[in-house]
């Protein structure tokens, strides 16, 4: 079972390593990398925490190999906001609307609704929920986070806000 | 949950691959997308000493129209077909049930070759190739050859392809005038597999009897089923005459063997099944009839 | 949005952004498993794949061959370790049930732990665990607690018929009233198991240093504190040569309170390995071994009079306490007897209740561990209002609590203060619009479609003040630049502690907010404090940081009354400054107060001491502080498929005043979501053999984004009798809406007579409860 070397570019940098194969992305990422940012809720492909783009599209790093991604570039959570700490639309919306509690299936929906809104740019209330249906929160039931998503979107999220 | 330990291979083209495939015989498995298959390697449910990677084997990948039918490369990902202009047009039955495969980041990584041999008998992809009579091309050592869809899902979890067969590409008839599409499936959640499913063909001619039709269900057996009696007891009827709750009895009175879990007893599954045929079949035969 | 409430207060109240969120939005988190210690080794559990056997030998050596496998531990090698265990949130002397560290003689669920097996990563592990090899000689296991009583088999032989406990009031044949009563609903509630799942599972670090004698803890939990103090007690170490950290805690929702066996196990192995031991949980431990909660049914009863006054209720409970509950179950048994007849008017009654042991994992504690007294009686409720032919509405409202009916002690012996449970059951049915629901049920009706609608009313006991939760501390530094760092227990587990903290201490020292900064969950640091948990957290840090805050705002006020040379009586600290009050152009700003403090302590007025720094504590000043709410939900369900659709969900709760409204709802969202997902969805399930069905997350059916309704929200702010008047409000959300879920359920199929009794409601339980409906109805005629 010999080890392989593989080379990708995550969050802009460069990176090798030499990996056993069994080796997934999100422990690579997390191990390797040392960039914890990507969360392992399941490992079986469903709570979507270790959500992350892979040439683009939001992947699930737990079903992917380290190896599979040799040649591909990464954006983790890590690599969403702005080198100078400034949160991305998206961030600021979850802030802003409370699309956060614990914060461990966060990085995950991060990742999922900014590539979603990239795609989507004006998405009814149905197609947020769907593309968020793959993301399991414990905290908020959901209803900041599609607060967020509706806000970051650019549409009335303020209309279902209460108080 | 870590999959246990395997060899790494990433051949670069379909022939190397099947050679891989023969040399390694029963402790070598493909993966594609990995979407099914890494879950079962993670709980341990399934152990290979070898992993055949198909990410760099060229020609597996894409949509061509050929002739009156649209051939996707096995490696063709979910995500491309939902996007595919032409497969909405031409083969609109595997469009409308892409958005029920898992959720969108697995549609980015799950293959349409890979779903199909893979042949989980609630996944929607097997059922819509058996219901629109789809070709499934392969290559093995011995050469390539096609299989009708008919035949290919041998049981759980398992197909006619050989060992050391790889499934290349996958065709799909063009749609016929006045013909109509649907499916339907019922889960527990939104992306779940189904509890029972079901996809209708129906071509109509033009005194609005059925020409011919095709239901096939999913999540009801050991594999992706067509309920052939009850589409051979509809051919050449008006659609007036026929009932959308019959037509969702007959097909699930065929059933044998309907899988039991914690999410359905068979009994209801096979229930929930009549509905979804009859649920389908009333939006294809408004389709072709509006067509 | 109010930007200044009565007393002052410019944050409280508000909708502060959280704290926590920056590094939480960007990666920068640190939850337990982004612990990186050097020459860190990875653990990972054998456990038994049977329900019930003894075990004969364990047999380790293929897998202490396998490279990079540093040891495999059995219960001979961990179990000795022990020094004392028990938990300080129950006490040294309250009897406990028996809770083995790996398992000795006999495996009691699937999943429970045999062996432990250290390696240098856990892939190794997980390949060595595999090879261990246990001899297990099967025994008959006791799979349903239900029939566990009639049960020659015995789950732990000191235990006869399987009884953990039980507790009860006089016998209910003692109330003629529900023999002579006008109408007697009697009913058997059952509730399936479901836990609490989540998204980030278990997990501790345990680095010990045997040159320094000091063990230094990263763990994911509810309460630092209580750990370091359990972990000081189990192996014998001085509590203060104990350090536990938790920055990051990705939800805990009562399974994170308390220390478990593999926590237990980890800080024993610990001792015994060359390097930081690492057990990251994984998603099929956590449905296999986490502990379940939930499963219980209760035979009960309410006698009315004709005109639907309740006269009387009793509850005959049982809980499945599994194989190795977590804590001791008597006290939650006993609240649901207790609490049975709720927030209503009842004259008299009985309960009672008994824990039962089973061959599964054993109980944990859960968000509203008695919520089962709620699920029964609403349930209850709309049954009688259905068979009476009362609307259910008119039925509790004839029977709620008033306002001025407070304090009230309900008929078995508790009694409840501060709540409002006729006031949010009004509240909800105006935010709906009752009336005109009904309405549109009638026409949809006559359409072939099927609409619901239930509520659930509630009073619950939040902020305990028992042994661990009698007390909370804080320390305020404000620093020599005058920013202020505020030090108390807690830890972020999603509760948004840092900025209710941050809040509050901006508030209380009147500072800007952005010059409060607060560090929790590092017992090295932080005053001992009891954790998140009972819903006390709001309610006992406000009064740490009220106790402590008021220190210091009076030595501000000193040091500025002495170098303005006026009373200290004149002195107003507000505004980052202390100034003579009506004259804030005299104000000293709060950094040249810290500098005299700090830096020219001769200065000082006399009797004052140098520095800002305070410590303070707070003890309840209640035995519980209640909170209640009313869940309301409405719903269409496909008669065909046996599919729910929820319409609408709103919760109308008093949680008194609410220090960050945002903070609130989200609780309560987060909690009414989870209530969901057990009244539909979630079932920890068994089959006949004792083994788990639902150990990943397909099979476990958390709701996602597509199953939940908007939930809509209306406050009624009763002070309560604490600091601010806070009250608690993590449980009740997980409380209220099961019951609702299943009533506006069971209200959408009234037309065809049936009764909801079994939870989860499931599509497969409507279809059968519809077809059955169906053929009585062709069988009448």
């Amino acid at each position: 079972m010999p080890d392989i070397e593989i080379r990708m570019k995550v969050n802009g940098r460069a990176r090798r390593a030499t990996v056993p194969p069994r080796l997934t992305l999100a422990d690579y990422l997390r191990e390797h990398c040392r960039l914890t940012g990507t969360h392992v809720g399941c490992e079986h492909g469903v709570c979507g925490s270790c959500t992350v783009l892979m040439d683009g599209e939001a992947v699930r790093a737990c079903l992917v190999f380290a190896v599979q991604a040799d040649g591909a570039e990464i954006t983790t959570v890590e690599g969403v906001a702005a080198p100078d700490g400034e949160l991305s639309p998206v961030q600021s919306a979850f802030r802003d609307h409370h699309g956060l509690q614990c914060g461990f299936c966060t990085p995950g929906l991060v990742v999922t609704a900014t590539a979603f809104l990239r795609d989507n740019p004006d998405p009814t209330d149905e197609e947020i929920r769907d593309c968020l249906s793959g993301n399991l929160c414990r905290c908020t039931g959901y209803q900041g986070i599609l607060k967020a998503v509706r806000a970051a979107a650019g549409g009335p999220a303020a209309a279902e806000e209460t108080g | 949950m870590k999959p246990a330990p395997f060899t790494y291979h990433a051949p670069r083209d379909a022939a190397e691959t099947v050679g891989l495939l023969a040399e390694l015989g029963e402790e070598a498995k493909l993966i594609a997308g990995g979407q099914s298959l890494v879950p079962m390697l993670a709980l341990r449910l399934a152990v290979f000493d070898h992993l055949v990677d198909l990410r760099h084997v060229a020609g597996l990948r894409g949509i061509e129209r050929r002739g009156d039918a649209v051939w996707i490369g096995a490696a063709t990902t979910q995500a491309e077909i939902g996007r595919s202009e032409q497969v909405a047009r031409d083969v609109p039955l595997l469009s409308r049930a892409t958005p029920l495969i898992g959720h969108f980041q697995i549609r980015n990584r799950g293959t349409i070759g890979g779903s199909v041999a893979h042949a989980d008998a609630a996944a929607e992809y097997p059922a819509i190739a058996l219901t629109l009579d789809a070709r499934l091309e392969t290559l093995s050592p011995r050469g390539s050859r096609t299989l009708p869809a008919a035949g290919f899902f041998t049981g759980m979890w398992s197909t006619g392809l050989a060992e050391d067969e790889l499934l290349t590409g996958i065709t799909f008839p063009v749609r016929a005038p006045r013909s109509g599409f649907a499916v339907e499936e019922f889960a527990r959640r939104s992306g779940d597999f189904a509890l029972a499913g079901a996809a209708v063909a129906v071509e109509l001619d033009g005194d609005a009897q059925i020409r011919r039709c095709a239901i096939g269900l999913f999540g009801l057996g050991p594999v992706p089923l067509r309920a052939v009696a009850a589409e051979a007891a509809l051919a050449g009827r008006g659609t007036d005459s026929v009932s959308a709750e019959e037509v969702g009895s007959t097909a699930v009175a065929e059933l044998r063997s309907v899988p039991a879990d914690l999410h359905g007893s068979a009994d209801y599954r096979r229930h929930v099944g009549a509905v979804m045929v009859a649920r389908a079949w009333r939006r294809a035969v408004k389709e072709a009839g509006d067509a | 949005m109010n930007d200044e409430t009565t007393n002052g207060a410019r944050y409280a109240g508000t909708r502060v952004p959280r704290v926590e969120d920056p590094r939480l939005l960007t990666g920068h988190g640190t939850y337990v498993d982004d612990v990186a210690r050097p020459g860190t080794l990875h653990a990972c559990f054998v456990r038994s794949p049977l329900a019930r056997a003894s075990i004969g030998s364990v047999d380790a050596s293929e897998a202490l061959a396998l490279e990079g496998v540093h040891a495999v531990f059995t219960a001979e090698d961990l179990n000795p370790g022990v020094h004392e265990q028990w938990y300080t949130l129950i006490g040294r002397d309250v009897p406990d049930t028996p809770r083995p560290q790996l398992a000795e003689g006999e495996v009691r669920f699937v999943g429970d732990p045999v062996a432990l097996v250290v390696a240098d990563d856990r892939y190794i592990a997980e390949d060595a665990a595999e090879l261990v090899v246990v001899d297990y000689e099967p025994l008959p296991p006791v799979v349903d607690y239900a029939t566990a009583r009639d049960s020659g088999e015995l789950v732990h032989a000191d235990y006869p018929r399987n009884i953990a406990c039980e507790l009860a009031g006089l016998p209910v044949e003692d109330f003629p009233v529900f023999e002579e009563a006008a109408f007697t609903v009697r009913e058997t509630i059952r509730q399936q198991a479901y836990a609490a799942v989540p998204i980030e599972t278990r997990g501790i670090v345990a680095e010990w240093s045997a040159v320094t004698g000091e063990m230094a803890i990263w763990a994911s939990t509810q309460s630092p504190h209580e750990m370091r103090l359990f972990c000081a007690r189990l192996l014998g170490i001085d509590e203060h040569r104990v350090r536990v950290v938790m920055r990051d805690t990705g939800g805990g929702f009562g399974q994170k309170v308390l220390p478990m066996r593999e926590e237990i196990c980890i800080m024993l192995a610990s001792l015994k390995v060359p390097g930081p031991l690492k057990w990251i949980e994984d998603r099929r431990e956590n449905l296999l071994s986490a502990g379940q909660a939930r499963h219980e049914h209760a035979d009960a009863r309410i006698a009315f009079d004709a005109d639907g006054t309740m006269l009387a209720t009793a509850i005959d409970y049982v809980q499945d306490v599994g194989a190795y509950p977590i804590p001791a179950p008597m006290n939650t048994c006993a609240v649901v007897g207790i609490l049975f007849p709720g927030p209503y008017r009842v004259p008299q009654g009985t309960f009672a209740t008994t824990g039962v042991f089973s061959n599964t994992v054993g109980r944990t504690a859960y968000r509203g561990p008695w919520q089962f007294e709620s699920v029964a009686r609403e349930v209850l409720l709309d049954i009688a209002a259905r068979e009476m032919g009362m609307d259910p509405a008119e039925l509790r409202r004839r029977n709620l609590l008033r306002r001025d009916e407070f304090p009230y002690t309900n008929h078995n012996g508790m009694p409840y203060s501060d709540v409002t449970p006729l006031d949010t059951f009004e509240q909800a049915l105006e935010m709906l619009d009752y009336e005109a629901f009904r309405a549109e049920q009638a026409r949809a009706r006559t359409e072939g479609r099927f609409l619901g609608v239930g509520t659930c009313t509630y009073v619950e006991p939040t902020t305990d003040s028992l042994s661990l939760h009698a007390t909370e501390g804080a320390t305020i530094r404000i620093e020599p630049s005058g920013k202020v760092n505020v030090y108390v227990g807690g830890g972020s587990s999603g509760n948004s502690l840092e900025t209710t903290v941050v809040q509050l201490t901006a508030d209380a020292l009147g500072v800007d907010i952005a010059d409060v900064n607060t560090v929790q969950g590092d017992t090295a640091v932080t005053p001992f404090g009891g954790g998140t948990g009972g819903s006390r957290s709001g309610s006992m840090t406000a009064g740490a940081v009220e106790v402590t805050a008021s220190i210091l705002r009076e030595r501000i006020a000193e040091i500025a009354a002495h170098r303005l040379e006026v009373s200290v009586d004149d002195v107003e600290v507000a505004g980052g400054q202390a100034a003579v009050r009506g004259k804030p152009e005299t104000g000293i700003p709060l950094a040249e107060i810290a500098s005299i403090a700090y830096f020219q302590p001769e200065t000082l007025p006399p009797g004052v001491p140098p520095g800002l720094e305070a410590s303070g504590r707070y003890r309840a000043q209640s035995p519980v502080i209640w909170a209640n709410a009313t869940h309301l939900c409405t719903c269409e369900v496909d008669v065909e498929t046996g599919a729910v659709k929820l319409l609408r969900f709103i919760v109308s709760e008093d949680c008194g005043p609410m220090i960050n409204p945002s903070v609130v709802e989200g609780q309560i969202a987060g909690g009414a979501v989870q209530g969901i997902g057990g009244a539909l969805y979630e079932h920890l399930a068994y089959d006949e053999d004792g083994n788990p069905v639902s150990t990943t997350f397909m099979d476990y059916l958390l709701p996602t984004a597509t199953e939940v309704p908007v939930i809509e929200y209306g406050h009624v702010e009763t002070p309560g009798p604490g600091p601010g008047g806070y009250k608690g409000v993590g449980e009740g959300g997980a409380i209220g809406a099961p019951p609702a879920v299943v009533n506006a359920v069971a209200d959408a199929l009234a037309p065809f007579g049936v009764k909801i009794t079994r939870l989860p409601v499931t599509p497969e339980s409507i279809v059968a409860l519809v077809r059955a409906a169906r053929v009585r109805e062709e069988a009448a005629g």
